[in-house]
């Protein structure tokens, strides 16, 4: 597709015009120059500092101030911040699913920990930046809480996506799992997560193949693969009430809300309301009784002062 | 899909190199060319945080120095006020100018007269001036569209306006598809010719530098045609799915609004009717009413079966199973919602406006002879008092396009049972602005021999189905090109342009509006692999109410200036 930049031309009358003007302004351009110069930097930087403003150098014009971000910007980095912790701690995870799916001869404690580290991990991290992100407060001005929720709206859509890929994986993890535990102990999954009697009667009865030690060995390795389970079972419980906060705060793809043109009818309509709400607020309380009696008191409490003075000079 | 990319592609690369939080800021042209191809969300993941209109930021005092700037214009001088007014005072860090067309040179000077601050970094010109609403259909939205109905001589004023915005809406097709056309217009068409003409100056003399692409061996056709040629297709009662939601209800950009036809749910007064973004609507779109009838059941069937399943939940397996495909079945869902809402509302319009019966009577006005059963039919229903007058009136102004010359007296009959009824309405300006002697195409097929007996052919195999089986002129001019046998004496080239063979990339520009039949028209021939690639392009897109108005704004303008002269 073609395009054409401007911005050479714009250039080169850009600064053909401040040539012509500069001389009007000699003495305060002096220090505007570079004032100006560092101010367009730091507008590029926005850990900048203070603000600054030119001394005045004519009427046209306004001292342009480099502002600070307001503070909820941190919040927002932060969470962004936790996001791609998360998605570092999710790629080591499927490592060590990979790891702990492969046959070893060793017990697997290990691999069975550092998941269960992980895995919690991850939760704890996915709850914390959803907290964080309901808190982006609603204070500020109108056009101010758009951005502040358009930004909401953004990183609540990265973490839902972060947590229904983290429960996708667990799923084949415990998929794999149950058919990894099927196939050396022939035993059905579902029983385990009934109940344990089941099993352990089973075990009593089964005398033919298996003599005390082995048994008692499956028998850990059961109860071992079982808790792995009810911890995962466990996660995708915290990942669902999760997913179910966020869903109030994503957009649906492919509906009316998704559009753009529809947001900005929406803000116009928003903030129009608001002035309404404003002005109405502001004639009830002119209006109101509230005010009269308070100027009544204050009128009453000078003349009764005024009495006073009166009585202590003329007794 | 070539004209959607075209438009992302713009917007990504608009965005891609600016890092940070930044905002948005269109004007009311670009805010639909934007919302057609790119949605909300996927804004918020280029962090875009903030999107407004251009009029309404200099409204606000508040300076947000940590946001940059992103301005998508058309290079209008009220743009470019607000954008100096803005410049003088800037709220943002820094602005980045992008103007979806050529930008003159004394507007970039009078921009950068008042960039003192030096908050400009770029100024770009992006081309995506046009609504991409289907992959190979667009519109330029224009507002007083009935302009172009109203000869040069009444209209000294706004006819050069009209023009020049229909030519820069081309010109920036082509840039954008990085092509130079030959041009052809339609010869019984002033419009069109000085539109053709207009477009070839800029293309070929007053900005050839631009338009200097690789010339491929086969040059691109640009067929300009006016919408008088072909005033029967706006007229019709549509009944395939997209062409019928915009006769009946009206589509805008894509979105449907349903908020005064009755009472629905918050979520379903306004929906989106993307074939981009709708799998369903992009299968059934051009399938016609009753197909979609069945269609529209099995995926209701289905998504009762999904949620059937979803409410016996007994083992966590199950809920978790659940819970992994919730958002889609909440997506589904809307979609289902949205789909069953639109049939039924526009099932309730049909059974009030008796709407099989008008169409049937249409569909033979447009498609089959016999004059005097013509004559009956619309007698028939202008007496039936359950027919709405503006149903009246276009059947009238069908029979009148039909049967203008063959017998006159039949014809006033009509019409004055027409003005007994609704004083309003006066169908005669369509004969004046359309009638048999302003058209070039051979409209019902009884010009030439060859027509007459292709109609009779088909006149004894029997159609399909009675109601969809009008042809708009537009597929008989696409089968023309596609033969090479497009006829220079109807359809002449602009200055010395010349063409040998077929063309493989044809723009068909209709001047007044497109409708949705001759998009679907379109769509099936390119997707019929014929080597050739289609796109149609309006200044508007049409159904019969819009027509309606303009010809009767063009009637009333019409009227009041020759009361002047």
């Amino acid at each position: 597709m073609a395009t054409r930049n401007r911005t050479v031309v714009y250039r080169r009358h850009r600064d053909a015009v401040k040539s012509v003007r500069a001389p009007l302004f000699s003495s305060a351009s002096g220090s505007g120059g570079p004032v100006i110069e560092m101010a367009s930097l730091l507008g590029s930087n926005r850990s900048s500092y203070a603000p600054l403003s030119t001394e005045d150098p004519g009427p046209s014009r306004d001292a342009f101030t480099v502002g600070l971000p307001p503070s909820w910007v941190d919040d927002s980095e932060q969470v962004a911040a936790n996001i791609q912790r998360a998605r570092a701690k999710m790629a080591e995870l499927v490592k060590a699913h990979a790891k702990a799916l492969m046959p070893s001869f060793e017990d697997g404690k290990e691999d069975q920990h550092l998941i269960e580290a992980l895995t919690q991990e991850i939760t704890d991290i996915l709850r914390r930046s959803e907290k964080r992100l309901q808190k982006l407060s609603a204070s500020g001005s109108a056009e101010d809480s758009n951005i502040r929720k358009n930004v909401q709206r953004s990183l609540a859509t990265d973490l839902q996506n972060l947590s229904v890929d983290l429960r996708r994986k667990q799923s084949t993890y415990l998929k794999r799992l149950q058919q990894q535990k099927e196939g050396p102990d022939g035993v059905d999954l579902e029983m385990n997560l009934n109940g344990n009697k089941s099993r352990l009667e089973d075990d009593e009865f089964s005398d033919v193949g298996f003599n005390e030690q082995q048994t008692v060995k499956i028998k850990k390795g059961q109860q071992e693969r079982e808790r792995e389970i009810n911890q995962v079972v466990q996660s995708v419980n915290e990942l669902a009430q999760i997913m179910k906060d966020l869903s109030v705060l994503v957009i649906d793809q492919g509906t009316i809300v998704d559009r753009i043109d529809y947001n900005i009818q929406t803000v116009a309509v928003s903030v129009d309301e608001g002035l309404k709400q404003l002005q109405k607020a502001e004639r009830t309380q002119k209006k109101g009784g509230m005010v009269r009696c308070a100027t009544v008191l204050v009128i009453m409490c000078f003349v009764m002062l005024v009495l006073l003075i009166l009585k202590e000079i003329l007794f | 899909m070539v004209l959607v990319s075209a438009v992302r592609d713009y917007i990504n690369r608009m965005l891609q190199d600016i890092s940070g939080m930044k905002v948005l800021i269109l004007d009311s042209h670009t805010v639909s060319v934007v919302s057609v191809g790119y949605s909300q969300s996927e804004l918020l993941q280029k962090e875009v945080f903030l999107v407004e209109l251009v009029d309404s930021v200099s409204k606000s005092k508040e300076s947000m120095s940590h946001l940059k700037a992103v301005y998508f214009l058309r290079p209008t001088s009220e743009n470019i006020q607000h954008l100096r007014r803005q410049l003088a005072s800037p709220r943002f860090g820094e602005y980045h100018l992008f103007f979806s067309n050529i930008l003159k040179d004394t507007q970039i000077h009078n921009l950068a007269d008042s960039d003192e601050q030096e908050v400009v970094q770029q100024i770009q010109e992006f081309y995506a001036d046009f609504v991409a609403i289907d992959p190979y259909h667009f519109t330029l939205n224009m507002p007083s569209n009935h302009i172009y109905m109203l000869p040069a001589v009444v209209d000294t004023s706004n006819l050069p306006h009209f023009c020049d915005r229909v030519v820069d809406g081309i010109a920036s097709i082509f840039l954008s598809l990085k092509r130079r056309p030959i041009i052809r217009y339609q010869r019984t068409s002033d419009i069109a010719k000085r539109i053709a003409q207009e477009t070839a100056r800029l293309m070929y003399q007053k900005e050839s530098g631009l338009f200097d692409f690789r010339r491929m061996e086969v040059s691109p056709l640009l067929l300009v045609i006016d919408r008088r040629d072909d005033p029967v297709v706006p007229l019709l009662n549509q009944w395939t799915y997209q062409a019928m939601v915009h006769e009946l209800i009206g589509i805008q950009d894509n979105k449907v609004d349903l908020r005064n036809i009755g009472k629905l749910p918050k979520d379903q007064q306004e929906v989106v009717l993307s074939s981009e973004q709708d799998a369903f609507f992009k299968a059934n779109m051009y399938e016609n009413f009753g197909d979609i009838g069945m269609n529209i059941k099995r995926l209701v069937d289905e998504f009762q079966q999904i949620s059937k399943s979803n409410q016996s939940i007994q083992t966590i397996e199950d809920m978790a199973k659940f819970v992994d495909k919730y958002p889609e079945y909440r997506k589904m869902h809307g979609n289902v919602s949205k789909h069953v809402t639109l049939v039924t509302e526009m099932s309730k319009i049909v059974e009030e406006r008796k709407l099989m019966l008008v169409s049937q009577t249409e569909q033979e006005l447009a498609c089959n002879g016999g004059q005097v059963a013509a004559f009956e039919a619309v007698t028939n229903l202008l007496n039936n008092e359950s027919i709405s007058d503006i149903d009246r009136l276009r059947l009238v102004m069908l029979y009148a396009l039909r049967y203008e010359k063959e017998s006159p007296v039949q014809l006033m009959q009509l019409f004055n049972k027409l003005a007994s009824r609704s004083a309003k309405y006066k169908p005669g300006f369509v004969l004046k602005q359309a009638g048999v002697d302003k058209r070039t195409g051979d409209l019902f097929g009884n010009r030439d021999l060859l027509n007459i007996a292709r109609n009779m052919a088909r006149g004894l195999k029997g159609v399909e189905n009675v109601y969809t089986q009008h042809q708009p002129l537009l597929f008989q001019t696409m089968e023309s090109i596609s033969k090479g046998r497009l006829r220079d004496v109807d359809y002449p080239y602009v200055g010395n342009h010349f063409q040998q063979g077929r063309p493989q990339e044809v723009v068909i520009f209709i001047v007044g509006g497109t409708t949705y039949e001759e998009s679907r028209s379109v769509a099936l021939q390119n997707a019929s692999n014929s080597g050739i690639r289609f796109i149609l392009g309006g200044s508007v897109v049409l159904n019969s109410k819009r027509f309606l108005k303009d010809l009767e704004e063009g009637q009333r303008m019409a009227r009041s200036s020759t009361a002047v002269v």
